[in-house]
C-alpha cells in the first residue's frame, strides 16, 4: 500500500465525482488519474527511473497536484519548491535533492537546461497502470530553513505521510460528502492533510484563491459560497478572520472542521472564532515538519482563557511523546517522524538508536495530562507560521558588501509570532536599503528582517559569544 | 487629530522598513514594498486603536491598504 492506494480506489468506486476544483475549473477522479497517469508516462519517457527525486515548480492548485501524485504515481518522489523565492535558493534545492527532472509549466527557465524538464502544459490525459511501490520509498522532501545556513531536505516515506493522513482522516471522519479548502503550498506539510486525507476519502479539494488571504471577509463568503466542510491552516489567517471576516453576517453552517497548526494561536482569537462558529469543530495541531502532526488539542471552548496558550494536547498519528526531565524538550518516536534529512543526494538519519526525535521544543505537562508548548530551546523562530533558522539569515547577510558582523534574533509581533531583526556593524557608505534588495535576491520574503539596526560592535558574553539577550533590547 | 505623520511613521518603520521615510512616496505600492497579510491587520488593529475609528470588513481589500494616501482615504472616510 502507498499513498495512492486509496485514491486509485476512489477513482474505481467514483469516477464522476469531483476531486479538485477552483473557481474556474473541475476535475473528476476519473480525469485526474487520466492526468497522473499522463505525468507518470512523461516522467517514464524522460529516462527517469522509479525512486528518483523530481523537482515540481508549480504553483499550488489542479494542476500541481495532478503533477505531484504523477510523481508518486511513476514510483519518484516529489521536491515542490516555492516557485515565488528567489532563483538561487530553488536551484540549490535541485541540486541538493539530485532531482533527476524538474516538471513545470511553459518553456523551461534558461538556468535548468541542463536539466530533464517535462512541461506540464504539453501533456495529454493517458490511461496508465501503476505498480504500488509499497510504503518505504520516500514519497517527499520538504526543505525547510536550515541550522547550517542553508535549506535542509525533511525526508518523508509514503508510509510517514499515510500514518498521519489516515489518522486525520479517521479522526475527523471524512468521506465524499466534504470539501476541503486548500490554501497550504505544497512545501509546508500542511498540504499532506489536504491532498492524501481528503483524496483518500473521497471528499474534493476547493482551492483558495490565494488573494483570499489578505481580504478576510470574501474568505468567509468563499467558504459560505463554495459549502466547504474542512480546512486546515495557520493561525494567522484564521486570527485574520476572526477580527475582520464579517462572521457575524456570514454564518458557515456547512463547515464542520477547522484545524490549525504551524504557530501559536492566540486564545483571544480563537474564542472569538469559536464564538462565531458555535457548530464547527477545532483542533490544535502540532508538530515540526519531521514529526507531522504528533500531538494534537481538540479545543474545548469552556477552557479557553483569555492569555491562557491554548495546549498542544495528547499524541496523535499513533506515535509515542516524552519529556526529557532534565530541559523540559520534547520527544517523539512513532511511524509519522522522516526518514531523516536529505542532504547532497543522500539520507542522514536523525533519531537516537531507540528512534527518538528530539523536536528542541519545550514543553511541559498539565494537570488534565495535556502537553503544553512554552518555546524554543534554540535559536529557531517560527515568522507567520514559517521556520526559520537566525544562521541561515545572518549567513546571507554577512556575506553582502559592507557588511562585518550580523546578529539576527526574533522579535515579538502580535500578529506574526515573531519577525527577524537584524543588528549589523558595517561600513559607513553601507545602505539598509541597498542590503534590503540584494538580500530579497537571495531569501524568501518572510526571511528578510524587518527590522535593522546598525551598531559599532554587537555586545558579547564573557566567554566571547554574541549575547543575544541584550540584542533584544535594541528593538524594545 | 493629524493622522499622516503616525500612520507613515508606524508604517514605513513598523510593517515596511524604509531607510529614509522622508522620501518615501505616498502613492507608492505598499504591497510591492513587502507589506503582506499579517502586516495588513497590524495596521488595521493600529488604526483603530489609534484614530479611534471601526474599519468595516467588508473594506479589508488589498485595495484599501496599497499606498499611504490609499490608507489615509480609507481611515478618513470612516472618521466622519
Amino acid at each position: 500500500m502507498n499513498l495512492l492506494t486509496a485514491i486509485l480506489q476512489q477513482v474505481e468506486e467514483y469516477p464522476d465525482a469531483v476531486a479538485l476544483q477552483d473557481d474556474t475549473h473541475e476535475l473528476s477522479y476519473q480525469s485526474l488519474a487520466l492526468k497522473i497517469g499522463a505525468v507518470c508516462l512523461a516522467i517514464r519517457k524522460a529516462g527517469v527511473t522509479p525512486e528518483s527525486r523530481i523537482a515540481l515548480a508549480m504553483d499550488r492548485g489542479i494542476d500541481a497536484t495532478c503533477a505531484l501524485l504523477g510523481i508518486l504515481a511513476a514510483g519518484c518522489c516529489y521536491v515542490p519548491l516555492d516557485i515565488n523565492s528567489p532563483e538561487q535558493r530553488q536551484q540549490f534545492i535541485v541540486e541538493d535533492a539530485q532531482a533527476a527532472g524538474i516538471i513545470g509549466t511553459g518553456q523551461c527557465p534558461s538556468r535548468w537546461s541542463n536539466c530533464n524538464w517535462i512541461d506540464f502544459n504539453t501533456l495529454t490525459e493517458h490511461d496508465c497502470q501503476f505498480p504500488d511501490t509499497g510504503s518505504t520509498p520516500l514519497a517527499a522532501i520538504l526543505y525547510t530553513s536550515g541550522s547550517t545556513g542553508q535549506p535542509k531536505g525533511v525526508a518523508l516515506s509514503h508510509r510517514a505521510i499515510l500514518a498521519f493522513t489516515q489518522w486525520a482522516t479517521h479522526l475527523l471522519a471524512l468521506n465524499s460528502k466534504d470539501r476541503i479548502a486548500s490554501l497550504a503550498p505544497l512545501y509546508f506539510d500542511l498540504s499532506t492533510f489536504d491532498i492524501f486525507s481528503s483524496l483518500a476519502a473521497g471528499a474534493s479539494i476547493d482551492f483558495v484563491p490565494k488573494q483570499l488571504a489578505m481580504a478576510p471577509s470574501r474568505l468567509s463568503a468563499w467558504l459560505a459560497e463554495r459549502n466547504i466542510t474542512g480546512f486546515y491552516t495557520v493561525p494567522s489567517v484564521l486570527g485574520f478572520m476572526a477580527l475582520k471576516g464579517n462572521l457575524a453576517e456570514t454564518p458557515l453552517p456547512a463547515l464542520r472542521v477547522l484545524l490549525f497548526a504551524g504557530e501559536v494561536f492566540q486564545t483571544e482569537q480563537l474564542k472569538r472564532l469559536v464564538e462565531f462558529l458555535p457548530q464547527t469543530r477545532f483542533y490544535n495541531f502540532y508538530g515540526p515538519t519531521e514529526t507531522n502532526v504528533c500531538l494534537y488539542w481538540p479545543v474545548d471552548a469552556e477552557r479557553l482563557v483569555d492569555l491562557k496558550p491554548i495546549p498542544i494536547g495528547k499524541p496523535a498519528s499513533q506515535n509515542q511523546v516524552k519529556m526529557n526531565p532534565d530541559n523540559g524538550e520534547l520527544l517523539v518516536k512513532g511511524p509519522t517522524v522522516m526518514n531523516g534529512y536529505w542532504n547532497e543526494g543522500r539520507l542522514h538519519p536523525a533519531t537516537d538508536d531507540d528512534g527518538w526525535y528530539a523536536t528542541g521544543d519545550q514543553v511541559s505537562i498539565n494537570n488534565h495530562g495535556e502537553y503544553c508548548y512554552h518555546g524554543r530551546l534554540d535559536r529557531m523562530m517560527k515568522c507567520s507560521g514559517y521556520r526559520v533558522e537566525p544562521v541561515e539569515i545572518e549567513r546571507a547577510i554577512q556575506n553582502l558588501d559592507g557588511v562585518q558582523m550580523c546578529a539576527v534574533i526574533g522579535i515579538h509581533d502580535e500578529t506574526a509570532g515573531q519577525r527577524p531583526a537584524a543588528v549589523i556593524v558595517a561600513n559607513t557608505e553601507c545602505s539598509i536599503q541597498n542590503l534590503r534588495k540584494t538580500l530579497a535576491t537571495l531569501l524568501p520574503a518572510y526571511m528578510i528582517p524587518s527590522r535593522w539596526k546598525t551598531v559599532p560592535a554587537l555586545p558579547l558574553m564573557a566567554n566571547g559569544k554574541i549575547d543575544y539577550s541584550a540584542l533584544d533590547n535594541l528593538f524594545a | 487629530m493629524e493622522i499622516r505623520t503616525p500612520l507613515r511613521q508606524f508604517v514605513l518603520t513598523e510593517l515596511i522598513y524604509c531607510d529614509d521615510i522622508n522620501v518615501f512616496d505616498d502613492d507608492e505600492d505598499l504591497l510591492e514594498a513587502g507589506l503582506d497579510s499579517m502586516g495588513i491587520m497590524r495596521l488595521i488593529m493600529f488604526a483603530e486603536r489609534e484614530f479611534k475609528v471601526t474599519l468595516p470588513d467588508t473594506e479589508v481589500e488589498p485595495d484599501s491598504v496599497r499606498s499611504i494616501n490609499a490608507l489615509i482615504g480609507w481611515i478618513e472616510e470612516h472618521r466622519k
